[in-house]
């Protein structure tokens, strides 16, 4: 009878993941569509744990639902915000200083000019911009406890270009603390993972070619990693023959004319990963590589040009599979 | 360790073979096509079957259509026409924010997840 014992032990060690079990729940949060997929011992208690965090988090990060503390702030100039937003405001005000305003979490003011976040598009003028962009100035923001003020009136912050990537830090976390070692969290595109597949591979995340739906720049072995995408292909408008996207400039208060398409990072931090595609995405080419070369010791880059030219830094050219003729930049390049 | 105990290990090792086998067959029936509104599946179709799919509900119309191995929304009623533009795929998924309508393609694919 003893045997039996290492016998079920090695059934368990042999099915993996057949023994234990795969549940992926999908649902709605933060203006877009989310995925979480789990394997493990009672995945879906593990995914409804996770789905929990999400909402919590999308009410404590929200600038338009009027129960956030966020849009409190907005309005009043100061208000209590919840911890997790205190926190996720000074990780963003901390990548404002080292990408040098690229990454800036306080133009709301000015994206509301364009249209973006009620998708009321229109072309402001010269004037409105300026007024409005005058009074961006991330500086005076002060945190004291986990009260806000923004010291600056007209200022608005937004998490947008931030949230999602904490938020699937903190799923992964959440996982992690129910036992959970293989899953694949999908925020609306931002992808994160923990470990590898349930069968030990690595998971494959696809990156999407921003000149045809449907197609991919390229295929990325990972685990334990987030890849984040941004480009001015997600979310766009035309006036007059003239093509407007969504990425601000902050330093101008126009749309980043960046000479990129869309620019991937692939890192272990996940806010870090979203603050950075912004800002690289701002940056351009050139001055993103640089960043990358100064800064990049955990994180990799992938960007496709204007010109259908694809980028990607030493890190990733292990883990890339491409149909196309990529350029693999390296660090001493830039010494 | 006799004779019997390596009989007993080779079942072992036999059955999960045959099982994980089993679970490697079983998703991979060809590429499927799964339309969900809001928490609800409204249907699952395969990828490799031509067809066209009015959707009415509640929030609106979406009319999906199944071609040539691709799957796409031709035509919706909803404000911003953002799942007509998100265009033609075989892998990932269209979303509907306004009419809480998901088309996706699940099975074997190359990928996992598409970053965008
Ligand atoms: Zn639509």
């Amino acid at each position: 009878m003893k045997r039996i014992i290492p016998l079920l032990l090695l059934v368990i060690i042999l099915c993996g993941c057949s023994v234990t079990s795969t549940y992926s729940g999908s649902f709605f949060a933060m203006d877009t569509y989310m995925t979480i997929t789990v394997c493990g011992n009672n995945p879906e208690k593990a995914v409804k744990k996770a789905e929990a965090r999400v909402k919590k988090l999308d009410e404590a990060f929200s600038a338009h639902n009027k129960k956030s503390g966020v849009y409190k702030l907005n309005k009043n100039g100061s208000a209590e915000l919840e911890p997790d937003a205190v926190e996720l405001l000074s990780l963003a005000l901390n990548n404002y200083r080292i990408t040098d305003g690229a990454f800036n979490p306080a133009m709301l003011s000015v994206t509301e000019l364009w249209g973006f976040p009620d998708k009321n598009y229109k072309v402001p003028s010269e004037n409105e911009i300026k007024s409005a962009h005058k009074n961006v100035k991330p500086e005076k923001i002060t945190v004291k406890n986990n009260t806000v003020k923004l010291n600056n009136k007209g200022m608005k912050i937004d998490f947008g270009a931030i949230a999602k990537g904490y938020t699937s830090d903190k799923l992964i976390d959440t996982l992690k603390k129910e036992g959970i070692k293989s899953a694949l969290v999908n925020l609306g595109g931002n992808v994160a993972v923990l470990g590898g597949k349930p069968d030990g591979s690595d998971w494959a995340v696809a990156v999407e070619n921003p000149d045809k739906k449907g197609s991919y720049l390229a295929t990325l072995k990972i685990r334990d990693k987030s890849v984040i995408t941004s480009g001015g292909y997600e979310r766009y408008f035309k006036k007059n023959g003239k093509v407007y996207h969504h990425i601000l400039n902050p330093k101008t208060g126009h749309p980043a004319e960046s000479s990129l398409k869309s620019v991937t990072i692939v890192g272990k931090n996940g806010t870090y990963c979203d603050a950075l595609s912004t800002a690289l995405f701002v940056m351009g080419k050139e001055k993103a590589l640089r960043f990358w070369a100064e800064n990049g010791l955990d994180f990799d880059v992938i960007l496709y040009t204007e010109n259908g030219g694809l980028f990607v830094t030493e890190g990733v050219s292990d883990i890339i599979n491409s149909d196309f003729d990529y350029k693999v930049v390296k660090r001493s390049d830039y010494e | 360790m006799n004779k019997r105990d390596f009989i007993a290990i080779g079942v072992v090792v036999l059955l999960s073979v045959l099982g994980f086998v089993f679970f490697a067959l079983k998703g991979s029936g060809g590429q499927t096509v799964k339309i969900s509104v809001g928490a609800r599946v409204y249907g699952t179709y395969p990828l490799s079957e031509n067809r066209e799919l009015k959707i009415k509900t509640d929030a609106g119309y979406n009319l999906v259509e199944i071609k040539n191995g691709r799957v796409f929304v031709k035509d919706a009623d909803c404000k911003d026409k953002s799942c007509v533009k998100q265009g033609e795929i075989s892998g990932g998924s269209i979303v509907c924010l306004p009419h809480k309508l998901v088309v996706e393609v699940t099975g074997e694919g190359d990928f996992d997840a598409v970053a965008r």
